[in-house]
């Protein structure tokens, strides 16, 4: 009886955000999605639930949902469906995982939700204000649904918990991080851990013998080196305005800006916070938008748009360089996520500036379109770039299987 | 759990509560019974998110989607499935009561009643309704969306059940609260319109220009605002006729208007609604650089 309850393992991963859950159901004997969706505008009039069940044709809704419980026992109606469903009952779902931005330094592994756990993830609110009281809402909602159901979290910061403290530690007095835990934690975890693994097998080698270096470039972005198959320092820090240079998000500047512009501009703590988060980035240079597609686009015409891309690809060029300096070495350089995987012309702009290293790009591998990870990279080139698209639903999936089985 | 609410009165503090709420994710019915007022008010919200982008307060997608949660209506009536109504009209007594009774009609005992007076007698508004425990005192200061603080009164006759789910709905709204019981003037009323009295007859007497005041207390004592500027953001008008109200109501003269004050309100010199107060004030309510008396 047991055996079959593992042969048969089915397990939901779910990302509940403020307003919206999005979910997948696995069939973990194959690693095959049954269906994903999401349900969005959750707490307003009118919320919209889209269902795709593999294979069959999607669904769309508009209705009430009041709550994330609500939201969440409309998931479990859609997955049982008589029509678009691909469960017959929901006592086949065996296990739920779900995806939780902030870990602080609490949790280094991903873990089954116990009492303690939940305590732990509500004193991180402070940390994620915007994500993790999200994240408790989905917990509570499949506690609601779901009572006999295990739970288990993934923490987009637990993969860094293996930084040393000459990478997560900042120059202030230490007192701050003694009190408020101020230091660098790193996010895209789960994405970063995923692709070097896949990267790894990609080329027949052992993780641990590699010096590789993920670049996960979506709408936010983060770098990480990773030596001896761990993560040794990575962009992002305390939050995740650290860094690369975003879509909305300014990334790395002088900190001494902050108080001059607030005082210059007689701002306040949330304008500042706002303006650092929402109004920077690619946005502000090219004043044109946020997303890398639009912004390549435009910039043959758009000189601001190309000032943009030119500071966006010099920012990726100068970590990749000094994250090769931090490890004394690169093996192997990985693009990954939205603008990673699908931008030829990101790729190619951020390998050219790298040759002293030994990376050399083949323009026609980086152009070739596939869901497939692979090589980018000349033969002879000292340093393979690869494209590793991301599945960060399937580490969740896998991490909840082990943990639960 | 409050998620409608409705705004009677769009005047300065109308306009800033419904801002603020919808900004907290609720939905908001404003009542207004001029469509003039109510357009100019739907415009002048408008307005303070223009300029919250501009100080990259807010995104341009977020101000459709704060404005979508605003709906202007007419009628009383149509405040019947609201969880909390929050009157913040002028401050006549006599006015409220009548906006009072006629909430009490239209809603049933399930919804709160709510008033942004910063000076009247929470009681005797809550008298004329048959349910004079969902009646409570929720008073705002202004700027309503900048300042994390909200007075909550209870009149004689409120009921703990109230209090609490306000309590709640101030944490939701991200405001911290704290509780009055009915006083003429809560705290911040009484305190802050002595403040400004005082600095009248400082004022008065020739002691330093206004300009001056504003600056030591300022600088001195670390307030966002000296105490002239203060009183042209609230509307001389405002801070006279609480001043005079609270005069009736303790009897003690030092809460006697200042003559200066009300030689102002009878010119109409109002303060940034007005354009001049103590200072001059552009259309957007920024200070111009002179100010109108030394």
């Amino acid at each position: 009886m047991i055996r079959m309850v593992i042969d048969l393992m089915k397990v939901l991963v779910i990302n509940a955000g403020s307003s919206s859950i999005k979910y997948q159901l696995f069939d973990m004997t194959n690693e095959s999605v049954l269906a994903s969706g999401r349900v969005e505008r959750i707490g307003m009039d009118s919320s919209i639930v889209t269902h795709e069940p593999t294979g069959k044709e999607e669904v769309v809704e508009v209705k009430e949902i009041l709550d994330h419980v609500a939201g969440v026992k409309r998931v479990i109606e859609m997955l049982t469906h008589e029509k678009y469903g691909v469960v017959k009952t929901m006592n086949e779902i065996d296990a739920v995982g779900h995806r939780i931005v902030h870990g602080g330094e609490a949790f280094k592994n991903s873990v089954i939700v116990t009492e303690e756990v939940k305590t732990e993830i509500k004193r991180l609110f402070e940390l994620a204000p915007l994500h993790n009281p999200a994240h408790m809402m989905g917990i509570l909602a499949v506690d609601a649904n779901l009572p006999e159901v295990p739970q288990v979290v993934v923490f987009d910061t637990a993969f860094h918990q293996t930084m040393p403290r000459t990478s997560y530690l900042y120059a202030i007095p230490r007192t701050l991080y003694k009190k408020h835990k101020v230091r660098r934690y790193g996010f895209h975890g789960t994405s970063h851990a995923y692709v070097s693994d896949v990267a790894a097998k990609t080329l027949g080698k052992d993780l641990a013998s590699l010096k590789m270096i993920t670049c996960h470039i979506g709408n936010g972005g983060s770098l990480t080196a990773i030596l001896d198959g761990k993560s040794f320092d990575t962009s992002m820090g305390m939050t995740p305005l650290e860094g690369l240079m975003m879509g909305t998000r300014s990334g790395d500047l002088d900190p001494a800006v902050v108080p001059f512009v607030m005082n210059k501009e007689d701002l306040t703590l949330n304008e500042v916070n706002s303006m650092l988060n929402k109004h920077s980035g690619l946005l502000a240079i090219s004043g044109l938008s946020s997303d890398m597609r639009e912004i390549t686009d435009a910039m043959h015409e758009n000189e601001d748009a190309k000032l943009a891309y030119d500071m966006y690809v010099y920012r990726v060029r100068k970590y990749i360089g000094s994250y090769t300096a931090a490890m004394n070495g690169l093996d192997v350089l990985v693009f990954t996520a939205g603008v990673g995987e699908n931008s030829v012309v990101l790729r190619q702009s951020v390998c050219e500036g790298l040759t002293y290293f030994g990376i050399e790009i083949d323009e026609e591998l980086n152009k070739i379109r596939s869901k497939e990870p692979r090589i980018i990279s000349k033969p002879g080139s000292k340093v393979a770039v690869m494209v590793v698209p991301t599945n960060e639903e399937l580490l969740i999936a896998r991490d909840t299987f082990n943990l639960v089985k | 759990m409050i998620k409608k609410v409705g705004v009677i009165g769009v005047g300065t503090m109308g306009q800033g509560i419904a801002e603020m709420l919808a900004k907290n994710s609720l939905d908001v019915l404003v009542l207004e019974n001029s469509a003039d007022r109510l357009e100019h008010a739907m415009h002048m919200i408008e307005v303070s998110l223009d300029k919250q982008i501009e100080k990259w307060a807010i995104t341009s997608s977020e101000k459709k989607l704060i404005l979508s949660r605003i709906q202007p209506i007419n009628k009383v009536d149509e405040l019947s499935d609201c969880d909390l109504i929050i009157e913040s009209i002028t401050e006549d007594l006599e006015a409220k009561k009548e906006v009072f009774k006629q909430l009490d009609q239209v809603t049933d005992a399930s919804t709160i009643l709510a008033s942004n007076t910063s000076s009247l007698s929470l009681t005797e508004i809550a008298s004329v309704t048959r349910s004079p425990e969902r009646v409570i005192g929720m008073h705002f200061i202004h700027p309503v969306s900048k300042v994390d603080l909200v007075e909550i009164v209870r009149g004689l006759k409120t009921s703990d059940e109230t209090v609490e789910s306000l309590k709640q709905f101030a944490e939701a709204i991200q405001k911290k609260s704290v509780m009055v019981f009915e006083s003429p003037g809560f705290v911040t009323t009484r305190l802050i319109c002595l403040f400004i009295n005082e600095a009248l007859h400082v004022l008065e007497e020739g002691v330093a220009t206004a300009e001056d005041i504003d600056l030591a207390m300022r600088n001195g004592y670390s307030f966002k605002y000296g105490p002239f500027q203060m009183a042209d953001h609230f509307g001389l008008d405002s801070v006279q006729a609480a001043l005079e109200n609270m005069f009736r109501e303790y009897g003690d003269l030092r809460y006697r208007p200042s003559f200066t004050l009300k030689k102002m309100v009878r010119a109409g010199q109002l303060g940034v609604k007005t354009g001049v107060g103590f200072f001059k004030y552009d259309t957007d309510g920024d200070r111009s650089n002179e100010s109108t008396r030394n």
